[in-house]
């Protein structure tokens, strides 16, 4: 066999190019080229969203993952970030901080999530220092409790990276709506409640956010119970609650839970004004309970943000029929808001999200009430600042925003929206300092 | 609200831990397994029960009947499966099966009886007895205002209605005194001609029959869904150890005696403690197994 120069050239060329695509190939399965590398012009975005899609709380997830889902076609029909095809993958943590942790895990290593658009107070506090750790962004629509009120966000330093806490939440705080509802209580004259909780991380906080309020307006609590989640009854703990003399009482526990307690009270006959926290607003409860539930309310995070007819317009134009609840405006904002940071930063990086988080929501610069608008101006040279759907979404400095809350009232089977509470009316509760 | 409600209260939680617990306790004294997957017995039950009254629609009382074969050809099917095969194989291999089994069950049923829960269409009464003697000693208030539901005199009728029928069972029918004669002594059993696989079978049935009993109970009170024998699966275990594991008798005591301290730790513990009232009732399960190591009505071990 012959071995001149231009049979050796065409080998070397051969195998330049076989190499280079050997490697371009090789680079593409471990995900060298993909959307966690930080490089320009990825192909591909993908956030990650742990959910409830069972346990206790797995009745408010389908509204929450329509919205995501209508907040990721709208950002694809934008162009997506950066140019790329944006996907969120959405994996259950049944609200186990356990499973969480695992699904935290896959999300980051193989999925190779930017973000995370999820996960509970009943997940996030018991894995505080291990989501440190991921430097992955959590920007999650659920958390009430008052524990991240003074953790997370950038502490107002967005370029630098060593003092930040990685999560963010687009909800209001307990703090806030738990206000809302002392204040209500208040207003309306009850000078003396009882309380009734669960045991989980999320029915306490609400129960101490609505216990200190109240009391810093000047309200007695006469007596407070705790109790087991998923017992067959609870007559013997309201048969100790009712024991107290008071006007009202405030009941915080999970849904089916408190149709078994809230059943158990109604058919003890026990009377006086029932104050429901923020996720028994659903209209599954008054349906069991029946008519002794009427005029039992709950304060909720309102939905009066600067766009909430954006958000209202495209979550319906999406498939699905979910009833929207508290945090479902919140998951709009979550992913319209992550997916800004992207696009202002310029590079898909985790890095780059939680650089731009505040930056996205906060200061001077042209008001967007979407991704598609937000796109627009960053690339007209704009800064922009994001109005949210839920709250205005301007971050504090610990990664919360602050809202107004709403009042809603069962009646006849169902919850309707009888008032709301200004979001200045409640400053007065929330030092700016420790929010 | 005094200490006779919550004694009331605590009598109709003993009621449906009691009728769990008589299969849970029969299964272990004769089949001599420990079977975790038993609470699952019971969500099969509430599930056939609340279906078969939500979709067909049968009367309750017709859907329970339903539930409760449900639960008997459930717990036969599944024991002929996989627990007659490891019969022989000693009783850690079928512990482990069952635990295996239970969490099989209970993904499965997650899988296909959906995530949310399911309520029995009830009309619940309150009956009031306020023109009761008021019997007040000291602080203590034992029979004013007191109050019982329609449901939880169901639920308290089906269980006197259980316990006659199983003591009937066991003393006046063949089975039932085979099955007590294979629980004092298998070997002596099949010498004396019982057909002991039968039996297990039969026992098997029975556990069944009640554990859809006692899931339709809990059912009519709460709900369905797919964690309703596993939240309950803790305090059946507990009444059946207590009361003497194997003696039916005993998880009817035992059961009464949960019931009773579940009631009464959440009425009289320390404000911000009610909510330990299981751990209480393990505690006194611990407190009592101190002094009577065999439980409440368990035969006493003797060294050989």
């Amino acid at each position: 066999m012959r071995h001149d120069g231009k049979e050796q050239a065409n080998r070397r060329t051969f195998l330049k190019f076989a190499g280079a695509g050997g490697l371009a190939a090789t680079a593409g399965c471990l995900g060298l080229g993909g959307s966690g590398g930080g490089g320009d012009g990825p192909d591909k975005i993908v956030f990650g969203q742990p959910a409830a899609q069972t346990g206790q709380w797995d009745f408010l997830q389908p509204g929450v993952s329509q919205a995501t889902d209508a907040a990721v076609k709208h950002i694809n029909d934008a162009g997506g970030p950066l140019d790329a095809d944006f996907e969120v993958v959405r994996r259950d943590t049944a609200v186990k901080p356990q499973e969480a942790r695992s699904v935290v895990t896959q999300l980051v290593e193989n999925d190779d999530a930017l973000a995370l658009l999820g996960l509970f107070s009943s997940e996030i506090n018991p894995l505080f220092d291990f989501l440190q750790e991921q430097k992955t962004p959590v920007v999650t629509p659920w958390p009430g409790s008052n524990f991240l009120d003074t953790r997370g966000g950038d502490h107002g330093t967005p370029e630098n990276l060593d003092d930040d806490e990685w999560v963010w939440r687009t909800v209001i705080s307990d703090t806030v709506h738990t206000a809302g509802a002392a204040k209500r209580a208040l207003d309306q004259g009850h000078s003396r409640v009882g309380v009734i909780n669960g045991n989980t991380e999320g029915a306490r906080s609400w129960a101490d956010g609505f216990v200190n309020a109240y009391e810093e307006g000047g309200g007695t609590v006469a007596e407070q119970v705790e109790v087991s989640q998923g017992s067959s009854s609870y007559q013997s703990a309201l048969s100790r609650l009712f024991e107290a003399d008071f006007d009202a009482f405030a009941v915080s526990i999970p849904l089916e839970d408190a149709i078994t307690l809230l059943g158990d009270w109604a058919d003890g006959g026990y009377g006086r004004q029932p104050i429901l926290s923020d996720p028994l607003a659903q209209d599954e409860l008054p349906k069991q309970v029946g008519s002794a539930l009427d005029g039992a309310w709950a304060a909720s995070p309102g939905d009066a943000g600067p766009s909430y007819d954006t958000f209202e317009s495209e979550y319906n134009s999406v498939d699905g029929d979910a009833e929207i609840n508290g945090w479902t405006a919140p998951a709009w904002d979550a992913t319209q808001v992550a997916a800004l940071a992207i696009e202002r930063a310029g590079e898909a990086s985790r890095e780059a999200v939680e650089k731009n988080l505040g930056p996205v929501t906060r200061g001077e610069g042209t008001e967007v009430a979407s991704f598609e608008e937000g796109k627009e101006a960053l690339a007209d040279g704009d800064e922009i600042v994001y109005r949210g759907a839920a709250t205005a979404a301007t971050f504090t400095n610990f990664g919360n925003v602050f809202g107004s809350v709403t009042i809603n009232e069962a009646n006849g089977g169902s919850f309707s929206t009888i008032e709301t509470i200004p979001a200045e009316e409640l400053r007065q509760f929330v030092s700016e300092d420790e929010y | 609200m005094g200490l006779a409600q919550n004694v009331v209260f605590g009598l109709v939680t003993g009621s449906y831990i009691a009728i769990a617990a008589i299969g849970f306790t029969l299964i272990y004294g004769i089949v001599n397994m420990i079977n975790f997957a038993y609470g699952e017995y019971l969500t099969i039950g509430a599930f056939v029960g609340v279906l078969s009254a939500g979709m067909l629609p049968l009367p309750l009382p017709v859907a329970a009947l339903v539930a409760m074969a449900g639960g008997g050809v459930a717990s036969l099917v599944l024991a002929r499966a996989f627990f007659t095969p490891i019969n022989d194989t000693g009783p850690v291999p079928m512990l482990l099966t069952s635990i295996g089994l239970g969490l099989a069950l209970r993904n499965l049923i997650r899988l296909t009886g959906g995530r949310s829960a399911r309520y029995f269409d009830t009309e619940t009464a309150t009956y009031r007895f306020d023109g009761l003697p008021d019997l007040a000693v000291g602080p203590v208030d034992l029979l004013g205002d007191l109050f019982v539901t329609s449901e939880q005199l169901v639920v308290v009728g089906s269980a006197v209605a259980v316990f006659v029928v199983l003591h009937a069972m066991l003393t006046r029918t063949d089975v039932g005194i085979a099955m007590r004669a294979m629980g004092d002594d298998e070997s002596l059993a099949r010498v004396r001609g019982i057909d002991t696989q039968f039996i297990r079978d039969s026992v098997w049935v029975v556990a069944g029959v009640l554990a859809g009993l006692a899931g339709v109970l809990i059912g009519i009170q709460t709900n369905v869904s797919s964690s309703t024998g596993f939240s309950h699966i803790l305090q059946i275990l507990a009444a059946a150890i207590l009361g003497g594991a194997g003696s039916p008798y005993g998880a009817i005591a035992g059961a009464y005696v949960i019931g009773l301290v579940l009631a009464l730790s959440t009425a009289f513990l320390p404000a911000g403690m009610t909510g330990i009232s299981t751990a209480v009732a393990f505690f006194i399960l611990v407190v009592v197994l101190l002094v009577k190591p065999s439980g409440i009505a368990g035969q006493e071990v003797r060294e050989a």
